[in-house]
């Protein structure tokens, strides 16, 4: 789901129904103005033919009254709209109680995103694919690692910015377990179309499994062309980008991969999560989106083969 | 009468043995004095000489009895080493030791023994490719080289006994420190807290070179030898496996709490007293939670490695606060009763005074301006860390003191008991700091942060303090223009010796700091100095000169001090220093004349 | 003929125009040859029998601006700054000054960091692609000023160090001795 009127959580849900509030109120007050414009229009002339100075003063008396309750309605509709938006800006900033905090950090292309936890050995990193529980408020703490960029999911919540040197907080709640996708909604750069966000909204008890099994270290190669794939990635270029946990890659300027293959897509939401695409991913990510950091790895077919191998079976 | 004969014998064999006895103790005794076998002096690292020749009245006439150039141009902080007859030195990479014959006239050269360590170690050595001396013990020399070996050494002839590959430069891990010989083991620890290196200490059978036993400094209780005897004075330290829980993830494999520093040995209480250094990186953001057990002390079992007691200094530590300094063994009188204590100048700025049967804290007062810690709540034994100066992404945090190199480094301190005053050489540096995120890439530097040092209050760089330890005040210090990065001696005639970074070789008044006689040597002083009785009698002063280590990165290699954050800070704060000195190594002794 | 000629005015235009549509271009993905031919790298200055030394191809990337900053991050990410500090050097010599140990041509920069170096300086080749490595020869040059000041980085939003790449003088290159390496 991906769309800011058809919402999935009480917070887009208190946005839309503010923005139809206004809509409606709006068109209304639209119509009439357009309606007494026309009718001003055509009325012109018939006041041009009025005579006396007693039917002027009249009409100027009617138009007096017209004019004060014009305003006087503009005043009660402009303090009922400041009004709505008031309670709802008040429901919205309102931190929650005792929420899941989730830290995370812009990059460009992608989503850095960390777990908190009052328990150091708790806390879990990921990126690109976010899992809450629903029902429960999640306090995300947003910041970025260059340039300005804004988390959207529109059926969940409204827009937050993340701003190098700076946090800013967000909340959400899903209603109904689902998966709703968004984006950046700031303009960061060449990709910054493609910097979607893929958000996964579980029962309680599904979400706890999920923490449970991404806090795990990655998981051992079983075949002989995991293992292939393993040395393949630890010798070259990726250990200086990336992070597999259990490994000595613990590299943190690129998204961690040690659950790669339990998310259903990868380049920040753009691409499935397939082992051709992987494949043509790591080979030549600029033709898919040009102006990513990562660089194009040229490897021999084999190694390219094992390496897929074995992102596929971290799970 | 053959029974009256019979018991006259054995009682006139034991007084024989007696006698024996006492004469060889006073030998051994007066042997000792005619030696330093380690850099620190003895067990308790008191690094105070016995020897009472050379007194305030006359190191007016100290001169230079000999010479020695190392041929090596990086920064020289060893200790030499001195048995009955023979001066030994280890050079910064490519360690060389050199053995001197004291026993004839200009002290020659005696043999000199190669380790040839691997030239790629001088890419993972974070603060200059220093060695901080070797360790002599039961006719054998021990030290380390830079690429992660120990080395033993016929003290004799310098044949090779063996040797162990401790370390592995592929991952950053060095080795700098001088080894603590107890027991027939030979205490060793890694360098590397700079490089995502997990931290530990071994212990090598002195005989065989096998290791004995290894505790490390983060990680499961099975691999930092916590067990049932670990009984920690403070409730933050008692748990389990929280060398691996106050780490997020898999942090802890590239935590540092390196052991670098010096060791210091109790033989009543049969304890060893050793630090931990930095948590890895220095961006704090990257691990949260208190990050045992780095930057704390550790009490253990020499025979087993068992750990009996951990305190540590500066939980979840942001500011580059190793715990690797010196805890000097002292038995002070505190509240009327003798108390077994340690005296600790810790990197944060604070003098600790530690029960060393339990991990106490009595008291830990500051001794240079700090403004990143407000106090030590003695109660939980936890720093008061002020907020303002907590390191945070995104932000410029400035006039954080003590800098990173903290209000004393690794140049140890000496005891006198006769003054009962504490030696300390030191700074007073302050420091502008950025932490931005790590990249943990294999074998390169894991750090996190961007840094201006700058002089503290009074924009005097360095200080030499008397510490009254009881007292916990100053009772004299000397300001000095540049960071003091060599060691102290005291000696009982009652004079200290330290050097400073310009090349001044200095004698005090241990009582009242007044400047009795200086040297000025060919290049800045960062060595240890020690003092020993020669084969001829007299008592002679030895250190190294030889600008370099971490503060003197901008001379040792030749840095560009447009770049202020050069040397990890020290290039804008040291651009002077190239000025005032230039590289050379050369080992300089004096005596009467 | 003058500048208020209209040909003139229109070639200089043109002329700027190319010049900066080069400046600006940013090339994500180029074919490269797989490795420097060996007998342009030179060390030495001197070459018996009076021959000149061989040309050196012009290096692309140094005036580029995105090359330039792209090695700016990868200097970063990649630790070189661990060692090298902001080009003042700490375990790594400096960068940033005129003594270059082992030459200073794009080709040399090349070679050190592929190869690596006998006294501690890793062997990165195999690890960065080879495009990133020529980014990162590039910003390095730009360190020592040898980059046009037009597509020199500028001022980072970072604790002051030092004088941004655009303000740095540019130097004279000259050819310094290895650390000694006594026994």
């Amino acid at each position: 789901m991906h769309s800011a009127i058809n919402t999935a959580g009480p917070r887009a849900h208190e946005i839309a129904e503010l923005m139809t509030l206004f809509t409606a109120v709006c068109a209304v007050v639209y119509l009439i103005v357009i309606g007494v414009l026309i009718w001003a229009l055509l009325r012109k002339r018939a006041r041009a033919r009025l005579a006396s100075e007693a039917e002027r003063e009249i009409a100027d008396r009617k138009a007096r009254h017209v004019i004060t309750w014009a305003t006087a309605l503009t005043v009660l509709i402009l303090i009922t709209l400041g009004l709505s938006d008031f309670f709802v800006q008040r429901s919205l900033f309102t931190p929650p109680k005792d929420p899941l905090r989730v830290l995370i950090t812009g990059h460009q292309y992608w989503w850095e995103i960390e777990y908190d936890h009052p328990d150091p050995s708790q806390r879990l990193r990921t990126a690109n694919e976010l899992h809450i529980p629903t029902g429960k408020p999640v306090e995300l703490v947003l910041t970025s690692r260059d340039v300005i960029h804004s988390f959207w999911l529109p059926s969940i919540s409204g827009k937050k910015d993340l701003i190098p040197g700076r946090v800013n907080t967000e909340v959400l709640i899903a209603d109904k377990p689902g998966l709703y996708t968004g984006q950046c909604a700031e303009f960061c750069g060449l990709q910054h179309a493609k910097m979607r966000l893929v958000l996964h909204a579980d029962s309680p008890e599904d979400f706890e499994k999920w923490r449970q099994q991404q806090l795990q270290p990655g998981r051992e190669p079983a075949t002989d062309t995991e293992r292939r794939g393993r040395t393949v990635f630890t010798s070259t270029s990726c250990v200086l980008c990336h992070s597999v946990q259990g490994t000595d890659a613990s590299a943190t300027v690129g998204p961690d991969l040690t659950h790669i293959a339990s998310r259903g897509t990868i380049a920040a939401g753009t691409l499935p999560n397939t082992p051709d695409n992987l494949a043509a991913w790591i080979l030549a990510p600029h033709r898919m989106k040009p102006g990513v950091q990562m660089p194009a790895t040229p490897l021999p077919p084999d190694d390219l083969g094992a390496l897929t191998k074995y992102l596929a079976s971290l799970q | 009468m053959h029974a009256g004969r019979q018991r006259r014998l054995p009682r006139v064999t034991a007084l024989l043995a007696i006698l024996f006895a006492i004469v060889s103790v006073t030998a051994l005794a007066e042997d000792r004095d005619a030696q330093w076998p380690m850099p620190a002096g003895d067990f308790a690292n008191t690094r105070f000489s016995r020897l009472e020749e050379v007194t305030p009245a006359n190191v007016g006439s100290l001169k230079l009895s000999f010479s020695f150039s190392t041929g090596l141009l990086r920064g020289h902080e060893a200790a030499p080493i001195v048995t009955t007859d023979t001066m030994y030195i280890v050079t910064p990479y490519p360690n060389v030791l050199f053995a001197l014959a004291l026993d004839k006239p200009g002290a020659p050269l005696k043999w000199k023994y190669e380790p040839k360590p691997r030239a790629s170690s001088q890419g993972v050595a974070c603060c200059d490719t220093v060695n901080r001396g070797a360790a002599y013990d039961a006719g054998r020399i021990f030290f380390n080289t830079l690429d992660g070996q120990t080395v033993a050494v016929d003290a004799n002839d310098g044949h090779e006994l063996w040797r162990a590959q401790l370390g592995d430069i592929t991952h950053g891990e060095s080795m700098t420190m001088a080894p603590l010989v107890v027991k027939d083991k030979v205490l060793v620890g890694n360098s590397g807290g700079e490089f995502g290196v997990r931290g530990w200490l071994t212990a090598l059978d002195a005989r065989t070179g096998h290791q004995v036993w290894r505790a490390y400094s983060t990680g499961p209780d099975s691999e930092v030898l916590i067990g049932k005897d670990f009984k920690p004075f403070y409730s933050q330290e008692r748990g389990t496996d929280l060398g691996v829980k106050s780490w997020p993830g898999d942090a802890w494999k590239r935590g540092g709490g390196t052991v670098w520093g010096w060791i210091s040995y109790d033989p009543g209480l049969n304890l060893i007293f050793y630090g931990t250094a930095n948590p890895g990186p220095w961006n704090p953001e990257q691990r949260p939670g208190d990050n045992k057990w780095t930057a704390g002390v550790f009490a253990r079992d020499p025979d087993t490695g068992a750990a009996k007691w951990f305190y540590q200094y500066n939980p979840h530590d942001s500011n580059d606060y190793d715990g690797v300094n010196e805890n000097v063994v002292i038995d002070l009188e505190i509240g009327g009763r003798m108390r077994k204590v340690f005296a600790h100048p810790d990197r944060n700025g604070y003098l600790y005074v530690v029960d060393r049967e339990t991990g106490e804290v009595l008291s830990a007062t500051p001794f240079v301006n700090v403004n990143t810690i407000s106090s030590i709540d003695l109660k939980t034994g936890r720093p008061n860390r002020v907020q303002d100066k907590e390191p945070v992404v995104g932000r410029v945090i400035r006039n954080m003191c003590p800098h990173a190199g903290g209000g004393k480094d690794w140049q140890p301190s000496a005891w006198s008991p006769i003054t009962r005053l504490l030696y300390i050489p030191h700074q007073n540096l302050c420091q502008d700091e950025e932490v931005v995120p790590a990249n943990y890439i294999a074998g390169t530097p894991y750090v996190g942060a961007n840094v201006k040092m700058h002089a503290g209050e009074g924009g005097h760089r360095g200080l030499f303090t008397a510490w009254d330890v009881a007292a916990g005040r100053a009772v004299w210090q000397i300001k000095e223009n540049f960071p003091v990065w060599s060691g102290a001696l005291a000696t009982a005639g009652g004079v200290v010796f330290y050097g400073t970074m310009e090349g001044w070789f200095k004698a005090v008044d241990a009582r009242t700091g007044k400047l009795l006689w200086q040297f000025k040597a060919g290049s800045g002083i960062i060595g240890q100095p020690i003092s020993y009785r020669g084969p001829d009698g007299k008592q002679y002063i030895a250190v190294l000169s030889g600008v370099g280590g971490w503060a003197g990165g901008i001379v040792a290699g030749n840095l560009d001090a447009r770049d202020v954050s050069a040397g990890n800070g020290w290039g804008g704060l040291m651009s002077d220093l190239p000025d005032n000195t230039r590289q050379g190594g050369m080992l300089y002794v004096f005596a009467l004349p | 003929m003058s500048l208020r000629c209209p040909e003139v005015t229109l070639a200089v235009l043109l002329f700027a125009a190319l010049a900066g549509c080069h400046r600006e271009e940013r090339r994500f993905s180029e074919s490269l040859p797989a490795s420097t031919p060996l007998d342009s790298v030179v060390q030495s200055d001197i070459r018996p029998g009076g021959t000149p030394l061989p040309h050196q191809p012009d290096f692309i990337y140094e005036t580029n601006a995105y090359a330039v900053s792209q090695g700016k991050q990868l200097y970063e990410w990649f630790n070189c700054k661990g060692c090298h500090a902001d080009g003042g050097g700490a375990i790594g010599p400096a960068l940033m000054d005129d003594q270059w140990i082992y030459g200073d041509s794009p080709q040399n920069l090349y070679a050190t960091i592929v190869e690596g170096r006998p006294n501690g300086m890793p062997s990165f080749g195999g690890k960065i692609p080879p495009q990133q490595i020529w980014q990162i020869v590039a910003y390095v040059r730009s360190l020592a000023g040898q980059v046009r000041k037009d597509v020199d980085t500028s001022r980072a939003d970072h604790l002051f160090t030092r004088k941004s790449e655009q303000s740095m003088a540019s130097t004279e290159p000259r050819a310094s001795s290895p650390p000694p390496q006594p026994q």
